[in-house]
């Protein structure tokens, strides 16, 4: 068991390598950052200085070296945009993004669940079915398009709810959270209606199959020849069992949410961590882009980790057939 | 986004057997079905729509020299104010007649979609039965490369794809250039949910006595895996194939919106909806509102149509 | 925990009361330095004008008027100016403003590490005459050094040494990248990069104080619908720009204003006027350098028709590099290339080109509705026998394609950043010369002897009648030969909430002491 361990961590490190380099690889592709960073009047000799000193002359291994150097201790270098520490600025965009992500995990575990149990329940019912068919309506439509009619419904048109930002935020010993004020609150609705909707959609179907599939089984209908209700039988004994996938597919999507939070942010201007990939992306930032990559690399490594290490506990067999 | 929902289910799926029967069945559950009959004929009327377009649409948007500037912003049925032509949907910014554009555009989703998944399918087949039956260190650098690949979300593999495709292809060719990257993106940062799914169902079926015998009657691997691994694992695949279908044109849509889709010139109907958008709140609805009902109505029906062919392939939910 | 929440509440930056004259100002792009001379752009210089100050200041119709000097005049025969200093005048840490600061600031944003450096290219020596008086002396005689030096800010000596800031830093930014010290009349309270700015008024300024804003806060937006959508639900008192297509939509809004000028910036196609083969591949020489066909475009171009439907009739056809509202626009060359697609069509017959395939190359996110247009060009050309591509990209990428001579026909924006007609000859007309700085954005090498002779002489004439006859001339050559065809002049369109009152700078800075809130 130990030797799978260590050796599943080595792979992921290994992992994490490969997407430095594929990273790096590719930044020169992005484009060039000295034009942001220079005005119209500068000539080309300004241009190649300050290429040099930003090392953008050196070829991509000696960067990528470079910026490992940097962190493994911790030091993901300065921003060419902001000239801050790349470190303290994503300190200081993760909470928008973690807060962001929870409030969106919520609403779809615990809406999809609802709706889940609801329409395997009533499987034949009309209302159950029109569910399941609209909740595809939500994800038949780009993400960034459900943004822009949120906003348009909710702001412009109807003026509930505020079309971009956070709110005001409070200051909690350096984590700014939004869930104090009541703006805060209210500007998070939209966002994670938007980022969640996704994940909401899969639960519920998710839910349901496992839950269909439960119900089938003999002690099921053991319990319903004993004479139990139907709502113990319903959430005590089916649910309870239907949650093992549905857990681990929460764990799996939670890494997707912060990822893909990109787009949401985007069109809510949410001042997260995917909105200054994107900026950093506008504006040719690498020590941002490179540093939020690795990031998000870590926290998918993680938990993909997390997920093969708890299926080799659970199940002898996968870990024979994975050494 | 990868579609995990449907790999956890499809592998559920997965070991079914294949039975040789299996198409009467499901065309007797197709048949009774109303959502799976309407969704089918939505999706093929639209399928055929964007194969004809040549031949249904009024104009061809794609050609600039055919389009007058001053037809721009016409809205639907009434006449322009400065040339007096009219358009059954309107027409954009640019002049182009709106039902042919969402016509042409929807060439290209569909065909951007259809490649992409065949991509990806091919791909992960390949990829997840090797990892499967051969094991050992495939299987290890099959699912770390797998796990490389899900860490990048597809928008970065987009420009990825596109600036290294940038530097290599002639001018002339970048316009379909931006169509192959988009593929290949798109593609890419999906194969690794087939991958699983092949590699899971393989697992399953190796460790079975037919398999087995196969080996021990002395027949090659390769034959062993397509002849007897494959058909078992082709129930869960295709019902994975058909949701990334709508899941590839969204990623699309999404894509353009990010400003690495199809380009202007040749929109998809994501670069028609991402222009589109620019008009919601300035009273030219219908540059937004055609191409998105179009895109909705493509995509809900495949989505659809996957979710009953989901249902109906698992046989422990009928 | 009531009021443990209350008590964080108050300790919060953004939980300060809300006051009736709280203005929330949104823009495109976030400055991204608080430090005056790192940076020569847009967005940087336009709102740190709000917070530092230079000698001397545009006023609301451009002309340049007394700031932190009171008066200035030539030194005997244009060997420099002498600046007289305003005296009684505080930093916003009460520090006070002399002569010292003014060296001061000239090295720090004349040293190799500033962007502003080529402002000072005409300067010999800066020398300091008494606490209150400074001569800065040119190389040649400079009628316009005054206006040229407008967004030239004054930092204070003693703070930036103090601090560490003495040089700009661009790459790993230093304390005056995240916070300001000038002698404006706002001072920035929080600086939060990419999220927000608040700036309060500086009780200690110095000028007569004309708005009644008691605090202001400025969010960069990125998405446009999102702006606007800001705007209409009145989350934000104002945006900038505001997408062209809705201009008309908020004209209708009573809740809403829309303010129009004419930019600076003219909008142009250029070319590549270099030997070589075309960037399509054809193999052939380059179809550009043939002044027929440069002349074919700019008939086949119909620029009144992009300004009816891409611009909704909100932009004016440009005849030149500069907009009439600059000095030294030459009436001369006032009459705009007509649109005559028939006589293209017959030029490009002529000179054998017709079916000509090339690339244009346009960005998609650097002016307005810039990808609409090279569509709508492209469709143009298309028309009249040309095969163009067109090849939009983000700026990020463009500017590259462009040095790198990536292109057959590309577009271009210009804002003259003296506001003078010599700007452009210097960046734009002149033959690229890497050593005397010229010509650095001639992407495609236009060259004409007569304007590389032409500009020394422009640059340091004095009198007014005699430096006209040079830049009419120059504008002549370079409409006769085709070097560039002008477009149009982009619009300033700014939005905001019908309460609030301000004055729109065809420079597109934003002056926050302008601002009225009602």
């Amino acid at each position: 068991m130990l030797s799978f361990i260590l050796r599943r961590v080595a792979q992921s490190i290994l992992v994490l390598l490969i997407v430095g380099a594929v990273a790096f690889s590719m930044f020169r592709f992005v484009g060039d950052p000295i034009d942001n960073m220079l005005g119209q009047e500068r000539t080309i000799e300004d241009v190649e200085r300050l290429r040099a000193q930003l090392g953008l002359d050196q070829p991509f291994p000696v960067q990528y070296f470079r910026f490992l150097q940097g962190a493994v201790q911790g030091n993901f270098g300065v921003s060419f945009r902001q000239g801050r520490e790349v470190s303290e600025i994503l300190l200081e965009r993760a909470p928008a993004t973690i807060e962001l992500a929870a409030v969106s995990a919520v609403f779809a575990v615990l809406l999809g669940i609802a709706l889940g149990v609801f329409t395997a329940i009533r499987r034949d019912g009309w209302v159950a079915n029109f569910i399941m068919s609209a909740s595809l309506i939500g994800v038949s439509l780009p993400t960034f398009l459900i943004g822009i009619l949120l906003i348009y419904l909710f702001s412009v048109e109807l003026g509930w709810l505020p079309s971009f930002g956070r709110g005001e935020t409070v200051d909690i010993g350096g984590w700014s959270t939004g869930f104090l004020t009541a703006t805060g609150l209210k500007a998070l609705i939209l966002p994670s209606i938007t980022l969640g909707l996704y994940q909401m959609t899969l639960i519920m179907r998710l839910v349901r199959s496992e839950m269909l599939e439960v119900l089938r089984q003999d002690y099921i209908r053991f319990a319903k020849a004993r004479g139990l209700s139907d709502r113990v039988i319903n959430f005590r004994h089916a649910l309870k069992n239907t949650m093992v996938p549905v857990i681990t597919i929460i764990g799996l999507q939670l890494g997707a949410i912060i990822a893909f939070a990109i787009i949401t942010e985007t069109v809510f201007q949410w001042p997260g961590l995917g909105l200054l990939f994107i900026n950093a992306i506008q504006f040719v930032d690498i020590p941002v882009m490179a540093a939020y990559l690795m990031l998000i690399s870590v926290m998918f490594v993680m938990i993909n980790l997390i997920v093969d290490l708890l299926y080799a506990f659970i199940d002898p067999r996968l870990r024979v057939t994975g050494s | 986004m990868t579609d995990t929902n449907a790999e956890t289910e499809a592998a559920k799926a997965a070991p079914s057997r294949l039975r040789r029967a299996l198409d009467s069945d499901l065309f007797y559950a197709y048949r009774r079905s109303p959502v799976a009959v309407v969704s089918s004929v939505v999706a093929l009327l639209l399928i055929l729509a964007a194969i004809f377009a040549p031949l249904i649409a009024p104009t061809n948007p794609f050609d600039p020299a055919s389009l007058n500037l001053m037809d721009g912003f016409t809205p639907p049925m009434e006449p322009n104010a400065f040339t007096d032509n009219s358009f059954f949907l309107g027409t954009d910014d640019q002049g182009r007649d709106v039902y042919s554009t969402i016509l042409y555009g929807m060439r290209v989703s569909l065909f951007v979609g259809l490649a992409a998944v065949t991509f990806a399918m091919v791909l992960g087949i390949i990829l997840g039965l090797l990892a499967g039956y051969v094991g050992g260190w495939t299987d290890t650098i099959i699912m770390r490369a797998a796990d490389v690949q899900l860490t990048f979300p597809s928008i970065l593999v987009a420009m990825l794809i596109f600036g290294i495709a940038k530097g290599v292809t002639p001018v002339e060719y970048r316009d379909q250039m931006a169509i192959w990257v988009l593929i290949l993106a798109i593609g890419l940062s999906d194969w690794v949910q087939f991958a699983r799914v092949v590699r899971g169902a393989t697992l399953v079926e190796k460790s079975k006595d037919y398999v087995a015998a196969a080996q021990i009657i002395g027949q090659r691997p390769l034959t062993i895996m397509l002849r007897h691994i494959m058909p078992n694992v082709l129930s869960p695949v295709l019902v994975i194939a058909t949701i990334s279908l709508a899941l590839a044109i969204i990623a699309e849509a999404t894509l353009s919106f990010l400003g690495v889709g199809a380009p202007p010139t040749q929109p998809s109907l994501g670069t028609l909806i991402r222009i589109g958008q620019g008009f919601l709140f300035s009273g030219e609805w219908w540059i937004l509102f055609f191409p998105a009902c179009t895109l909705l109505a493509l995509a809900l029906s495949v989505n659809l149509l996957g979710d009953w062919l989901r249902d109906a392939l698992n046989p422990r939910l009928r | 925990m009531k009021r443990l929440v209350s008590a964080m509440a108050l300790t919060s930056a953004l939980a300060a009361p809300a006051f009736a004259e709280e203005f929330k100002f949104a823009v495109t792009t976030d400055p991204q330095t608080m430090d005056p001379h790192a940076v020569n752009s847009a967005p940087v210089l336009g709102f740190l004008n709000n917070v530092y100050e230079g000698l001397v200041r545009r006023g609301k119709d451009m002309t340049i008027e007394p700031a932190l000097a009171t008066s200035w005049e030539p030194i005997g025969d244009g060997e420099g100016w002498r600046f007289n200093l305003r005296e009684g005048v505080t930093f916003q840490d009460g520090a006070e403003f002399n002569a010292d600061d003014v060296i001061f600031s000239y090295e720090r944003a004349s040293d190799e590490n500033s962007d502003t450096r080529s402002w000072f290219a005409p300067v010999s020596e800066v020398i300091k005459v008494d606490d209150f008086t400074v001569d800065i002396m040119t190389s040649a005689p400079n009628p316009i050094f005054p206006d040229s030096i407008a967004n030239w800010m004054i930092m204070d000596s003693g703070w930036a040494e103090a601090n560490g800031a003495t040089l700009p830093d661009k790459e790993a930014g230093n304390y005056a990248t995240l916070n300001a010290n000038g002698t404006g009349a706002f001072q920035i309270t929080t600086r939060e990069p990419g999220l927000r700015t608040v700036l309060e008024p500086f009780d200690g300024w110095w000028g007569e104080v004309e708005h009644n804003i008691t605090r202001a806060e400025l969010t960069p937006i990125q998405n446009p619908a999102t702006a606007l959508a800001a705007l209409l639900s009145g989350d934000v008192d104002f945006i900038n720009p505001v997408p062209i297509q809705d201009v008309a939509r908020l004209q209708g809004d009573p809740n809403v204003n829309v303010i129009q000028g004419i930019e600076a910036r003219v909008i142009m196609l250029g070319f590549d006027h270099q030997p070589g083969e075309s960037e399509a591949g054809q193999g052939g020489a380059d179809i550009f350098q043939d002044a027929r066909v440069r002349e074919a475009v700019a008939k086949a171009v119909n620029v009144p028709a992009i300004l009816q439907t891409i611009m909704r009739g909100n932009a004016e056809v440009a005849s030149q590099l500069v907009s009439p509202a600059m000095r030294g626009y030459s009436e001369v060359a006032g009459a705009p290339y007509a649109y005559d697609p028939d006589s293209a069509r017959a030029l490009l017959e002529e000179a054998g080109m017709a079916g000509a395939t090339f690339d244009l190359k346009c960005p998609n996110d650097r002016y307005l509705n810039d990808e609409a247009v090279c569509q709508a060009i492209t469709g143009m050309l298309a028309q009249v026998g040309l095969s163009p591509t067109l090849d939009a990209m983000p700026v990020q990428n463009y500017w590259p394609e462009l040095r790198a001579d990536n292109f057959d026909m590309y577009l271009l924006g210009w804002s003259p950043g003296t506001f003078d007609a010599e700007h452009p000859i210097r960046f734009l007309g002149s033959t690229p010369n890497e050593e005397k700085r010229l010509g650095s954005w001639n992407f495609g090498a236009y060259s004409n002897a007569r304007i590389d002779e032409l500009l020394p002489m422009i640059q340091s004439e004095i009198d007014d009648t005699a430096r006209q006859a040079m830049l009419d001339e120059v504008a002549t050559i370079m409409q006769d030969e085709y070097a560039y065809v002008p477009l149009y002049v982009q619009p300033l369109v700014w939005g905001t909430r019908s309460n609030i009152e301000l004055t729109q700078r065809p420079d597109n800075f934003f002056i926050l002491r302008w601002v009225t809130v009602n």
